[in-house]
């Protein structure tokens, strides 16, 4: 099945470019190049997955990914950046993306991240697996009001899943690697998206202001 | 007293316990409640309150006593109320009053001299106004602070009107003659001495502040609006030359490369890394000094030279130790080696930084190669790698597979 796609991006080169490659593969049903009329035109259409852009006036994509998620959480996110900046990435991770990427992904591996987008998974590229690492890597300075400490650690299982895409490995290469299912695999990373959103670590922001993400 | 509780409601009659006006204040409130309390104009009220205020200061006092005790329309508490409320009520009133006595005797001297039998009541009035600034609600209080903002006194000179440089002009020359009768009087007998002329002299400063104060808040402002524009312009000027020496020098050599695709992808491919790094990377003054900074310069050197695009995760940080020099070495060697020979658009390196150890991490997912199949001289060079790495406790691994692609592990040990 072709999963509906709706693609925001305040660039018209970009939009023109994501329309030509992603075509022949999934459906597109609509594209918006402003927060106002994105959110208005998927919460009409209401397509599978959204490839978001970060930098957008009005807001950016956190605005859209805020606006949508209240009324139809079901929407899902995909954010697609010339960012590399840790804030920024974070910020949408956390306002509840499935993944991010940066815009110089290729073309079949930004399908790929879109068809497991659809189906649920979250999307690590190496850059984010690298960043979870270092921000949940030291295991003091843990938030005061600790909630659930087991959203702000990371299983050993988990940190070796992400090393490997650190490392540049594609899930099925993982998967191989440490001899589970690619199933597993994708368990592993949405469970790290999850902490990733959830997590208390007043870290996670403060981190990613203060070095930001290269 | 007897006003502050409101009498109960008879039938017929609605039922309007004192309040101090919210809406209809000048200062406390106290004229405009009163007026709607008593169903009069708020005027009347207000001119009889300055007319008792006269007779020895009795209106002033009346006035503190009710902005104290009467609570503001729309609040169930008086500030009296609230000040009390809790422990130990009767000792802090003991205290309060015996503080208030102290500053009258201490201070009345001084104002007899300057303002005669009123002194008094101007004195309990300054006290009144500190009580109140104590216990007044969030709201009070910063109708109190835009009270005092919007007397004249705190105008710049360009929002001036006749009227504000009028009452400036009055306050100032009054404060002004004060001072000088202060001291004047330190030379006849009388109580005061030597703290009278202390006072005269704060007078004489306060009225000059009141007089000038217009023109130096002007000074003020105008040179700190002079700063921010300069910062401005240098950010400008500092962000154009930053564009012009990378970017446009950078687009004119694509425009000239236009037929060669491979030098137009490399072109830009530097100058995206160059300008991301300005952008959004950290700010270091030495650039080689740390893992993190020589691991991108390699990754810059390797975009530009062969043309691959090098994707860099750094996890964790550390100085540029000989150690890690030769780390970073050794990756150099491996990051070339994938660039020029297996094919793959794209290297991935890996650094990671523990207690410990530090491990780099070089993959591409090109042709690969058969381990037992390397050519003589890089088997050398694998070997140079292997041991000055051994040697500082670590560990060179290359695992490659025909047609999926070659990953080299190195490792150092921290000392």
């Amino acid at each position: 099945m072709r999963p509906r796609v709706f693609l925001v991006d305040d660039h018209g080169l970009i939009l023109a470019g994501l329309r030509a490659e992603l075509a022949d593969h999934v459906e597109i049903v609509g594209a918006a190049d402003e927060v106002g009329s994105a959110v208005e035109m998927i919460l009409e259409r209401r397509p599978d997955v959204v490839l978001l852009d970060v930098h957008m006036p009005g807001g950016g994509g956190e605005a859209v990914l805020t606006e949508v998620a209240r009324v139809a959480p079901e929407v899902r996110f995909l954010a697609l950046s010339v960012s590399d900046a840790a804030e920024d990435v974070i910020a949408v991770v956390r306002a509840g993306a499935r993944g991010y990427v940066t815009k110089s992904i290729s073309a079949p591996e930004l399908l790929e991240a879109i068809f497991r987008v659809a189906d649920g998974d979250a999307v690590f590229s190496p850059r984010l697996a690298g960043f979870v690492l270092d921000a949940f890597a030291s295991e003091g300075h843990l938030g005061e009001a600790e909630v659930d400490p087991e959203l702000n650690q990371l299983t050993p299982r988990e940190r070796q899943v992400l090393r490997l895409i650190a490392r540049g490995y594609a899930y099925r290469d993982v998967a191989t690697e440490l001899a589970i299912s690619i199933k597993t695999v994708e368990s592993h990373v949405s469970s790290v998206l999850r902490k990733l959103q959830l997590s208390s670590r007043y870290e996670l922001t403060h981190w990613a202001a203060e070095r930001r993400l290269t | 007293m007897s006003v502050a509780t409101p009498p109960r409601a008879e039938i017929g009659v609605p039922h309007r316990p004192l309040r101090r006006g919210a809406d209809n204040a000048l200062v406390g409130g106290v004229c405009g409640g009163l007026a709607i309390r008593l169903g009069v104009s708020e005027r009347a009220v207000r001119v009889v309150t300055c007319v008792v205020a006269l007779f020895w200061g009795l209106g002033l006092l009346v006035y503190f006593a009710l902005w104290l005790t009467v609570p503001r329309a729309g609040e169930d508490r008086s500030i009296a109320a609230r000040l009390l409320g809790g422990r130990n009520r009767l000792l802090r009133v003991a205290v309060a009053v015996a503080i208030g006595i102290l500053v009258l005797l201490v201070l009345h001297p001084f104002s007899q001299a300057l303002l005669g039998p009123l002194s008094w009541a101007f004195l309990v009035a300054v006290l009144g106004l500190i009580v109140v600034w104590r216990g007044a609600t969030p709201q009070e209080r910063q109708r109190l602070e835009e009270l005092g903002r919007n007397t004249p006194l705190l105008r710049r000179r360009e929002e001036w009107t006749r009227t504000s440089a009028l009452v400036r002009i009055l306050v100032g020359l009054v404060l002004v003659l004060l001072g000088v009768r202060l001291v004047a009087l330190v030379s006849r007998p009388i109580d005061g001495g030597a703290p009278a002329a202390i006072f005269g002299a704060a007078f004489v400063v306060a009225g000059v502040v009141v007089l000038l104060a217009p023109w130096w808040l002007t000074l003020v402002h105008d040179l700190s609006d002079e700063r921010r524009s300069r910062v401005r312009v240098e950010e400008r000027a500092k962000l154009a030359a930053h564009l012009h020496d990378s970017v446009l020098q950078t687009l004119t050599l694509i425009e000239r490369s236009a037929g060669d695709p491979g030098q137009v992808t490399r072109l830009a491919r530097t100058q995206e890394r160059e300008l991301r790094q300005w952008l959004f990377g950290p700010e270091r003054t030495d650039h080689g000094a740390t893992l993190a900074g020589a691991l991108e310069a390699l990754a810059g050197e390797i975009e530009g030279d062969y043309g691959v695009r090098v994707e860099l995760v750094v996890v964790g940080e550390a100085t540029l130790t000989d150690a890690l020099a030769d780390l970073v070495a050794a990756g150099r060697e491996a990051a070339i080696n994938a660039a020029r020979w297996s094919g793959a658009e794209r290297v991935s390196i890996y650094a990671e930084v523990e207690p410990d150890t530090a491990s780099l991490f070089v993959r591409d997912r090109g042709r690969g190669f058969d381990p037992a199949a390397v050519p003589e001289d890089r088997h050398g060079l694998a070997v140079s790698i292997r041991e000055r790495l051994g040697a500082r406790g670590g560990s060179a691994t290359v695992r490659s597979t025909l047609g999926e692609g070659t990953e080299v592990a190195l490792e150092v040990a921290l000392a």
